[in-house]
């Protein structure tokens, strides 16, 4: 069985390369995208095991990502990621398997890949 | 008792009703004009009283009741010029004159025996047909000038004189002409009727009509004041309020004082110099401490301390009343008039009147200012909510690559402590700490502009050297500098602030041009003022954005905020340090793609600098990195 692919979509250039970084380590697939429009056109293409989710991002974001996956019926399950106070209300909103608030430690972030990718 | 008698009775009990209705009044407030009126209708009194004992006596009229009737009838006149008297200011002559007109009738009358000889007749009936017409004249004019109540009153008060005038021109005409004095004899009682009827009107109006002449005034005074509340300020309230209360009572002047509960002061506009005066002060202070309209006659006399004031304003008389909205006190209103009103009561209420409107306009501009401010309040609230959400998102996300490379670097020399240093993640993490810092640096500017602490040690230094080390510092393959500047330009700055505000400016010019743009950075003096111009041919500034580029967290509207990281933040504190050194920046661009320049002018000593500025070859420094 391959080892789960994780999409990692984030407009920070730095948090995608250490998040892919980490990942890696462990031996996830890893690809990225700095908005939603690029995490769209990854998704189609490589149906990943899970999205990590930052949902500030320009030319796509959060919101307007997930509402393109619903009009595609593309099911994929979602760990949202943000620095903002709401992250929890947002993965609320989005209908995410889970949510992440910036800055995270390595081990959170770990666990919730983990947990999220085993119950598939 | 014929109609005749009948109408002479009534006039008679009108005249004697009038004389009780004004002594009444007199003994609640006895100032001198109510003294003065008394004593007009007093003398009419008598003689009434003395034609009913008489008529009951049937005595026919001796020589002392006819010369007693005749005396106190020649004392009118001189009764109703001291009533004008005491409400204008008129020549002294006048009073005099009628005074000594008067003494001399008296003794006349008294000297010589009836019947009188026709020349003293004629000379008593000019004397009181001259000064009645007179006192006619002055009432019409004082009407003239008042309105409501008062005008009515006063222009009552001016028919009742000529109708009492006209009886006696007639009585003399009747004496002069006997042949005619049957038919007379009903025209002067009727006229005698009418004057009484005027007088009674003007001293002594019902209150029903007196209601009926407010009104015009009350209203117009309300027509203006429905639109005040929406006034810019409460000062021009005050002073609109203040205007309205002065026209309505025919004042030249009102002062509204306002109660500052805080401060514990009253606080006034005189002569359009704001001063602040305890509450009990002035006259119009007692009517605060009282909460009750107060009236003075002469505002000197009853207060001394503020003689000067009042003079100033050109108060002799003053109508205060209390500014109170229920339980509230907001203020007083006062009315300056240059003299004394004749109609006191009447003033005073319409000044009561006028006052509880002004509570109710100023209660008003109370709660639409009390609405703006808590709204200014949530906006502030909302405002620092934005900016610390925002705040806090811009330092997670270096936080963030902190945190998770630093545990990552941690976990692979655990794993392999043989391993080489991971170079490429220490970089990272070094590259990310310093974002941290920077931000961390910005958000403490920040504060600093807001506290106005921003600028702090100034010493001399060298503006072109500054630039020079700017351009120097952030050349790069991409960015090229070109420096057109005088020789030195030394000048009085915080250098610190200044390089960070040259840096700022640098930057911004290179994030935001296309690589391989030359950037122009020129320095020139110009009288006492330093002017520092950088130019970038990058993506432009949209003209809406001009203005507000300079506000906290704005960003222009065609940067993309994730192309260009940055919190909004830099050109607010360059505005910071370059309006806490005195000067301003603006920045210009001829639109979107079409490059931009920002501007700063800073304040310089001037022409003794002019030798620096006399380098010629302002060199070109060409900097490459």
């Amino acid at each position: 069985m391959s080892h789960p692919s994780i999409l990692v979509v984030d407009d920070d250039p730095s948090i995608r390369r250490i998040v892919s970084e980490i990942l890696a380590m462990e031996e996830y697939e890893v690809a990225t995208a700095p908005n939603g429009a690029e995490a769209l056109l990854a998704v189609e293409h490589d149906r990943p095991t899970l999205v990590l989710l930052d949902m500030r991002m320009p030319v796509l974001d959060g919101w307007g990502f997930v509402e393109a996956l619903k009009e595609r019926n593309i099911v994929v399950p979602i760990l949202v990621m943000t620095a903002a106070q709401d992250t929890a209300r947002w993965a609320a909103e989005v209908g995410a398997a889970g949510h992440l608030a910036k800055p995270f430690d390595m081990s959170e972030l770990l666990a919730a890949v983990e947990r999220l990718c085993g119950a598939i | 008792m014929s109609a005749y008698q009948l109408l002479q009775l009534m006039s008679q009990v009108l005249f004697v009703f009038i004389t009780l209705v004004v002594t009444f009044r007199t003994v609640r407030r006895p100032l001198k004009t109510n003294v003065d009126t008394v004593l007009l209708f007093a003398t009419i009194a008598l003689i009434v009283a003395i034609s009913w004992v008489d008529q009951v006596l049937g005595l026919n009229p001796g020589r002392v009741v006819s010369a007693a009737t005749s005396s106190l009838l020649m004392a009118l006149p001189y009764m109703l010029v001291r009533l004008v008297d005491d409400f204008t200011a008129p020549r002294r002559a006048i009073p005099r004159t009628a005074a000594v007109g008067l003494a001399a009738a008296v003794v006349s009358l008294w000297v010589l025996a009836p019947p009188y000889p026709g020349i003293l007749v004629l000379l008593c009936v000019l004397y009181f047909v001259g000064f009645t017409c007179y006192v006619a004249g002055a009432f019409v004019k004082a009407a003239r000038r008042s309105s409501g109540v008062t005008q009515r009153r006063m222009q009552a008060v001016a028919a009742g004189s000529l109708f009492l005038g006209t009886v006696i021109l007639l009585a003399g005409i009747s004496a002069a002409t006997p042949s005619l004095s049957n038919g007379e004899g009903v025209v002067m009682t009727i006229l005698g009727l009418l004057s009484g009827l005027f007088f009674f009107l003007g001293f002594a109006p019902p209150v029903w009509l007196r209601r009926a002449w407010q009104e015009p005034e009350v209203r117009a005074f309300l027509d203006r004041a429905a639109s005040l509340p929406r006034m810019p300020d409460r000062e021009a309230i005050v002073h609109e309020l203040e205007q309205g209360a002065a026209s309505s009572l025919g004042a030249s002047n009102a002062v509204i004082g306002l109660w500052d509960a805080e401060s514990g002061f009253m606080q006034y506009n005189l002569s359009r110099i704001p001063r602040e005066l305890l509450p009990d002060q002035m006259i119009a202070g007692r009517a605060f401490i009282t909460q009750e309209p107060v009236f003075s006659d002469n505002a000197e006399r009853d207060d001394p301390e503020h003689a000067e004031v009042y003079r100033r304003s050109g108060a002799r008389a003053i109508l205060a009343a209390p500014i109170s909205s229920g339980e509230k006190r907001l203020g007083v209103l006062a009315i300056y008039a240059a003299h004394s009103p004749i109609f006191a009561d009447d003033d005073l209420l319409l000044v009561s009147l006028l006052a509880n409107q002004a509570a109710v306009i100023l209660e008003s501009r109370a709660l639409i200012d009390e609405a703006a401010r808590v709204k200014a309040l949530e906006e502030a609230a909302r405002l620092k909510d934005d900016f610390l959400s925002a705040a806090a998102h811009d330092l997670k996300t270096p936080l963030t690559t902190m945190v998770a490379q630093a545990q990552l670097l941690e976990r692979r020399a655990r794993r392999n402590p043989t391993e080489p240093p991971n170079l490429e993640g220490i970089e990272a993490l070094v590259k990310e700490s310093l974002r941290l810092k920077r931000l961390v640096l910005e958000l403490l500017d920040v504060a600093r502009v807001e506290q106005g602490k921003l600028v702090n040690h100034r010493e001399p230094v060298d503006l072109v050297e500054l630039a020079r080390e700017a351009c120097a510092r952030h050349s790069t393959t991409l960015h090229r500098y070109m420096l057109d500047a005088p020789g030195r330009l030394v000048e009085k700055y915080d250098s610190m602030r200044i390089m960070q505000l040259i840096d700022n400016l640098l930057e911004n010019a290179a994030k935001y041009s296309p690589a391989g743009g030359d950037v122009c950075v020129r320095i020139r003096q110009d009288g006492a003022s330093a002017l520092l111009t950088v130019m970038d041919p990058g993506i432009g500034i949209p003209a809406a954005d001009l203005l507000l580029l300079f506000d906290r967290f704005h960003r222009g509207s065609n940067v993309d905020d994730r192309r260009f990281s940055g919190m909004g933040l830099g050109l607010f504190i360059c505005r910071g340090i370059v309006e806490q050194h005195g000067g301003s920046i603006w920045a210009t661009s001829t639109g979107i793609g079409q490059g931009s320049t920002f501007h700063v002018v800073l304040p310089a000593s001037g022409p003794i600098n002019l030798a620096s500025r006399q380098n010629p070859s302002s060199i070109d420094v060409e900097q490459t990195g």
